[in-house]
């Protein structure tokens, strides 16, 4: 039933993401939208060391790209990485929200608004509360609100303030997040 | 917290009536940015909602100006993206404008004017700058107005200066304007041979002979549709072997593109006009 999965976190939870991503299969059956905070003068490296050790292609995506199965995209250095409702991405340098620019807020709103409650939103560990609106707005549009256990983050600002502004429908460990994703048909 | 939000349906009364009395058809920009720019603008000057909005703007002709304003995204900063403007200084710009003068450089949609300002530093730096015309189009009077005298925001000189730095660690931005409190001010002759025209949403008056296109991060606030409309033009517009540079996450790829440009920097989106 689910058509997309969208996570949001800072530089700090690359270990997670990393550690998500190796363990989704070749054939992983959704489109993982990754919006992470980032320096915004590095243009080059993250995807890379994202791809590592993924089955799953990690772009940092064209504007106007069409979204596919099984594929991860991460938002580009000093870019919003919107979707769009015919689902292709779309790229943005409007105004930083919450200083980030990506903003997680931006990737999950419209993420939501395009796949209503066909989306799992995930937020990890982060160091400001870009992110918890956002998650707020996915959980009302009907949409799969996961947070990752703030006991388990280094930096808890995120993810406290999302379970603060939504009741998460899962507050997950890692491991359980990835056999959450694992489950899905 | 929850911010007022416009439905698919708002959106498109919005652009018939934008269209219906001003004749600017905006039916071809992106759909989630046209909504999240109007929103924005509907909360900043408390229009409640899409029929605040479109009554506001269908009486009053000074606020269809600011809407072209407001609905513009201001570039970020100064030297976005150094390591593109180390190639314009260090070879395009060298090879396209040292023996030809009145050599045309166009910028499409400019919304706060960094890039034309970027690039005009560069070239007075080669000594340049006498030899090239640039020619700035917008769909904005107010941004136009702005460009011209040359007025921006202090708050943006940490970042200007920083990407300057990364380019030229030599030397500083701040012999190219001049602060006073919040506001800075450009050297406004590194603009003197400047052509400036307004126009619809796009390219209903565009220029000849162009030997350089800057038009970057822009077209992401389009559709498809739009978007190759404007490369076709931008096309048109080049001489053979004249180069486009676009957004570094944008890319020309409608179809038979690749008989009209070469790519020259795929990380940096530079592009040439081939020659035939």
């Amino acid at each position: 039933m689910y058509k997309a999965v969208v996570i949001g976190g800072s530089a700090g939870s690359f270990q997670v993401i990393t550690k998500i991503l190796n363990s989704l299969p070749e054939n992983f059956s959704l489109p993982v939208l990754l919006s992470l905070h980032r320096l915004k003068h590095v243009r080059s490296g993250f995807v890379e060391a994202l791809s590592i050790k993924s089955q799953i292609p990690i772009v940092e995506p064209y504007d106007k790209e069409i979204i596919k199965p099984g594929k991860g995209y991460l938002a580009p250095s000093n870019y919003h990485m919107y979707v769009e409702l015919n689902k292709r991405i779309a790229l943005s340098t409007e105004e930083p929200v919450n200083h980030s620019r990506p903003s997680i807020d931006l990737t999950f709103e419209t993420a939501a608004q395009a796949y209503r409650d066909k989306i799992i939103g995930i937020i990890l560990s982060g160091a400001n509360k870009d992110g918890a609106y956002g998650l707020k707005k996915l959980k009302q549009l009907g949409g799969t609100a996961i947070v990752q256990d703030p006991n388990e983050c280094q930096v808890k600002t995120m993810t406290e303030a999302s379970l603060k502004l939504t009741p998460a429908d899962y507050t997950f460990t890692t491991e359980q997040i990835i056999n959450f994703l694992l489950k899905i048909k | 917290m929850n911010k007022y939000e416009l439905g698919i349906v708002d959106i498109r009364n919005i652009i018939a009536t934008l269209d219906k009395v001003y004749a600017y058809n905006f039916k071809d920009y992106a759909l989630t940015f046209l909504k999240r720019r109007i929103e924005r603008i509907i909360e900043k000057y408390n229009l409640k909602d899409a029929d605040g909005f479109i009554s506001k703007i269908t009486e009053d002709v000074d606020f269809f100006n600011i809407f072209l304003h407001e609905v513009c995204v201001e570039t970020t900063e100064m030297y976005r993206d150094p390591s593109l403007w180390r190639i314009l200084n260090d070879e395009i710009l060298i090879k396209l404008f040292s023996e030809n003068t009145n050599s045309k450089i166009w910028f499409p949609e400019v919304s706060s004017g960094e890039e034309l300002f970027s690039t005009a530093i560069i070239l007075k730096r080669l000594n340049l700058l006498d030899n090239v015309r640039f020619v700035v189009s917008s769909i904005s009077k107010q941004n136009i107005q702005n460009i011209q005298e040359g007025i921006f925001d202090s708050k943006k000189l940490e970042v200007n200066e920083s990407n300057f730095k990364r380019i030229f660690s030599d030397s500083n931005l701040s012999d190219y304007y001049s602060q006073q409190n919040e506001l800075a001010q450009w050297d406004i002759s590194l603009i003197k041979n400047t052509k400036f025209i307004k126009q619809n949403i796009i390219f209903d008056d565009y220029p000849k002979g162009v030997k350089l296109v800057l038009f970057r991060n822009q077209m992401i606030y389009y559709n498809q549709i739009l978007q190759e409309h404007c490369i076709k033009n931008i096309y048109d517009c080049l001489i053979p072997g004249g180069y486009l540079i676009i957004g570094n996450n944008e890319k020309i790829d409608y179809w038979g593109a690749d008989k009209d440009f070469a790519i020259i920097n795929k990380f940096e989106s530079i592009y040439k006009k081939k020659l035939s």
